[in-house]
C-alpha cells in the first residue's frame, strides 16, 4: 500500500480546490444582448472577474459588468457572433483579468487581448498583475521635468513633450497622425537614453498597422518595443481591453524595471467607440452623441496612469492619438481628452494641403508642461522665448495673410510682407520635414532663429538683445 | 475734301521722324524687356527645373534609403517569427508530451487513490447530488443542474502547465 501523503497523486488532488473552483463551468445562458451575455444560476462572482466563455469548443474571453442575485452579465469581448444558447459554458476564473508582466513583452507582438500574433509562445513573467491598474497616490507623483527629444522640429520647439506627460495628438482621418506617432516613438529621447516603446492599436486598417510595424521595426529588432494590434476587423469589445493592457504592461516596466516608457494609443475615438456599444447594449442613458456619461471617467482612468513615481527611477508617458469626426473638436472624444490630458498637437488638413509634414496646426497646439521642461538647464537657454517669438509672429502672420487675401500682397505694409515671407520660412525651415528625418534640439532652434531672421529686428520683442545678438543670424533682415 | 495742303509733307516731316523714333525707341525697349523678361523666366524655369531636379533626387534618395530600411526590417521580422515560431512548436510539443503523461497516471498504481480525491472534491464543489462520471482520459467530470466541472486529467495537466509558465518558458529561452 503506497503512502498517500507522499504520492504525487495525492498531493496533486490536495492542492485542486484552488484550481477546481475554476474548472466549474455555467451553462444557464439567459440572454444575449449585442456584447453582452446574461447568466444564471450562478454564485460568488465578483465584478470585474475574467471569464472563459467556451462557444462549441472555441474560446473567447468576457468581462463581468453586473451582479444581480444569481445573474451576472458579462460583456464578451471577441463578440456574441455565432453564440446560441445550448453551445455555450462560461468558466469564472476568481478575480480580475491579470496578465505577466515583465521585459518578456518587449520585442512581441500580440493582438489587443496580449495574445501573441507573431506565432510565439504566450508572454510569460513572474509576475501578474490586474490590467486595470492601482490608483496612484497622487502625493507618489513627481511633477514632469525633464524634456522628451523627439527629433521632430514643431514638437521640440514649439510643444515640448516632457517626461511622464500626457500629450495627446488630435487629427482627421486620412492626415498622417499615425506616421506622426510612429515618428514620435521611433526617435523620442530623453536625458539620451532612448525610450520602450508600448503601442497599442485600435481598429487600425491591416495597411496601418503594417506601416506601424515596419517603422518600428528596428526598435522591435532591438527589443524595445511592444505592439499590442486590435485592427479594424478584430472584435471592436476587445478594444477596451486593448490600452490597458498595454499601460499595465508600461507600467511594470517603467516603475518596477526602471525604464522610460512611451505608450502610444492611437486611436482612442475606435476605443470610445467600444465604449458606446457596450453601453448602448447594457441601456444606459446616453449622454452626449450617444457615449456613455461616464466617458470622461473612463478616459481618465487610462490618462492619468502615466507619469512619474517619486523614489522610482522609471516614467510613463501616454501620447493618445485621436481621430476627430468631421474634424470637430467639440465632439465628446477630443473634448473630454482635452479636459484630462496636458495640452494637445493638433493636426491641420489645411496644413497638410500645403504639402507639410507634420501638418501640425501650431497656433493651435500646446503642451501646458512645457514650461516645466524647456528653458535653460533643461533644453536651451533661448528655447522658451524663441518658442513664443516663433508662435507670437506667426498669430501675427496669419492675419497678414488673411489681409493680403482681400486687399492683395501689394497693398500691405513693408512689415506685413515680411511676416507672410516669415511664414514660408518657418513652414518650409522648421516645420516641414521628412517622416524618417531626425533634427538636433540645436539645429532646430537653429531653423527657428532663421525664419525669425527674415522679420525686421524691431519685431523681435520677445527675445531678448542678449539672444538677439547671440543667435541672430548673421547679414540677415533683423540683424 | 482729303489730303494735305501743299508742303505740308515737308513740314509734318519731323513729326513723323519723331514719332518714327519714337515709336521704335518703344520697340527697342519691349524688345529689350522682353528679352530680359524672357532670360529672367529662362533662369527662374531653370531654377525651378534644377530644385524640382535636386528634390526629386532627394526624394529619389530618401525613398530609396526608407525601402532599404523597411527591407531590412522585414527580413529581421521574419527571422525574429522564426525563432518565435520554433519556441512555440517547443512548448507545443511539451504541452503534448504533459498531457499523454497525465493521461498515462490510469494505469499507475496511485490512479484509484487520485480518483476517489476527485470524486471528493467534485461533490465537495457541487454538492452530493452531483452526477459524477470518470473521464476516458482520466480524471471525472460532474454535473449539477446547469454547472458542470472538468477535473479530467488532461485538463488538470494544461492548467497546471499554464500556471508553471514562467518555470517553463525557461525551458526555450535558453
Amino acid at each position: 500500500m503506497t503512502d498517500r501523503t507522499t504520492t504525487p497523486g495525492a498531493a496533486d488532488s490536495e492542492n485542486l480546490p484552488r484550481k477546481a473552483e475554476g474548472r466549474i463551468s455555467h451553462g444557464d445562458v439567459r440572454e444575449l444582448r449585442g456584447p453582452l451575455l446574461v447568466m444564471g444560476d450562478v454564485a460568488g462572482v465578483g465584478w470585474d472577474e475574467f471569464a472563459s466563455v467556451d462557444v462549441a469548443g472555441r474560446e473567447r474571453h468576457g468581462l463581468v459588468l453586473e451582479v444581480d442575485h444569481d445573474l451576472v452579465t458579462l460583456q464578451v469581448l471577441e463578440g456574441t457572433d455565432g453564440m446560441a444558447p445550448g453551445n455555450i459554458r462560461v468558466r469564472f476564473a476568481g478575480q480580475p483579468l491579470r496578465i505577466p508582466v515583465g521585459p518578456g513583452w518587449l520585442g512581441r507582438v500580440c493582438n489587443g487581448r496580449g495574445e501573441p500574433l507573431d506565432g510565439g509562445p504566450p508572454v510569460t513573467g513572474d509576475t501578474t498583475l490586474p490590467v486595470s491598474g492601482w490608483p496612484l497616490n497622487p502625493v507618489h507623483r513627481e511633477p514632469p521635468q525633464e524634456p522628451v527629444l523627439t527629433g521632430i522640429s514643431v514638437i521640440d520647439a514649439l510643444t515640448t513633450l516632457v517626461r511622464g506627460q500626457k500629450l495627446p495628438i488630435f487629427s482627421v482621418p486620412g492626415l498622417p497622425h499615425l506616421a506622426l506617432a510612429t515618428q514620435i516613438a521611433a526617435q523620442a529621447t530623453s536625458g539620451g537614453t532612448a525610450f520602450r516603446v508600448v503601442f497599442a492599436a485600435m481598429g487600425l486598417t491591416h495597411a496601418d498597422i503594417a506601416y506601424v510595424r515596419d517603422r518600428l521595426e528596428e526598435r522591435s529588432a532591438a527589443g524595445e518595443l511592444v505592439l499590442l494590434l486590435n485592427a479594424a476587423d478584430d472584435p471592436v469589445i476587445e478594444r477596451i481591453l486593448t490600452p490597458r493592457i498595454a499601460l499595465t504592461v508600461a507600467e511594470h516596466l517603467a516603475y518596477t524595471e526602471g525604464h522610460d516608457v512611451l505608450v502610444i494609443m492611437s486611436d482612442m475615438t475606435s476605443y470610445a467607440e467600444a465604449v458606446r456599444e457596450v453601453s448602448a447594449a447594457r441601456r444606459e442613458i446616453p449622454a452626449r452623441r450617444g457615449y456613455p456619461g461616464y466617458l470622461y471617467s473612463d478616459l481618465a482612468s487610462l490618462y492619468e496612469r502615466c507619469g512619474r513615481v517619486r523614489g522610482q527611477n522609471g516614467s510613463v508617458t501616454i501620447v493618445p492619438v485621436l481621430t476627430m469626426p468631421a474634424g470637430d473638436i467639440t465632439h465628446p472624444v477630443p473634448d473630454l481628452t482635452g479636459y484630462i490630458t496636458e495640452g494637445q498637437i493638433v493636426l491641420s488638413a489645411e496644413v497638410a494641403a500645403r504639402g507639410i509634414y507634420p501638418p501640425v496646426d501650431a497656433l493651435s497646439s500646446l503642451s501646458r508642461l512645457m514650461r516645466s521642461g524647456a528653458g535653460a538647464g533643461r533644453t536651451r537657454e533661448d528655447h522658451l522665448d524663441v518658442a513664443a517669438q516663433v508662435l507670437a509672429a506667426l498669430a501675427r502672420a496669419r492675419q497678414a495673410a488673411e489681409l493680403a487675401e482681400l486687399v492683395g500682397a501689394g497693398a500691405l505694409s513693408e512689415t506685413d510682407r515680411s511676416y507672410i515671407a516669415y511664414r514660408g520660412q518657418v513652414e518650409s525651415g522648421l516645420l516641414n520635414q521628412g517622416h524618417d528625418e531626425l533634427r538636433s534640439l540645436d539645429d532646430t532652434l537653429g531653423r527657428a532663429w532663421s525664419a525669425l531672421a527674415t522679420l525686421p529686428r524691431q519685431e523681435l520683442t520677445m527675445l531678448s538683445t542678449e539672444f538677439l545678438d547671440r543667435y541672430l543670424p548673421e547679414g540677415s533682415e533683423a540683424s | 475734301m482729303t489730303g494735305l495742303p501743299t508742303g505740308a509733307d515737308a513740314t509734318l516731316a519731323p513729326v513723323r521722324d519723331s514719332l518714327r523714333a519714337a515709336a521704335l525707341a518703344t520697340v527697342a525697349e519691349i524688345g529689350h524687356d522682353a528679352r530680359e523678361r524672357g532670360q529672367a523666366l529662362l533662369a527662374a524655369a531653370g531654377r525651378e527645373a534644377d530644385g524640382i531636379r535636386a528634390a526629386a533626387a532627394a526624394a529619389g534618395e530618401d525613398a530609396a534609403r526608407s525601402e532599404a530600411t523597411m527591407r531590412s526590417a522585414r527580413v529581421r521580422r521574419q527571422a525574429h517569427e522564426t525563432v518565435l515560431t520554433q519556441r512555440n512548436a517547443l512548448r507545443l510539443e511539451l504541452q503534448e508530451k504533459v498531457r499523454v503523461s497525465a493521461t498515462a497516471l490510469r494505469t499507475d498504481p496511485r490512479y484509484p487513490d487520485l480518483l476517489a480525491g476527485l470524486i471528493e472534491r467534485a461533490h465537495a464543489l457541487l454538492g452530493p447530488d452531483a452526477t459524477v462520471t470518470e473521464n476516458e482520459d482520466g480524471g471525472v467530470t460532474a454535473e449539477a443542474g446547469s454547472r458542470r466541472l472538468d477535473l479530467s486529467l488532461p485538463t488538470l495537466a494544461a492548467d497546471t502547465l499554464a500556471q508553471m509558465s514562467p518555470e517553463v518558458a525557461d525551458l526555450w529561452r535558453r
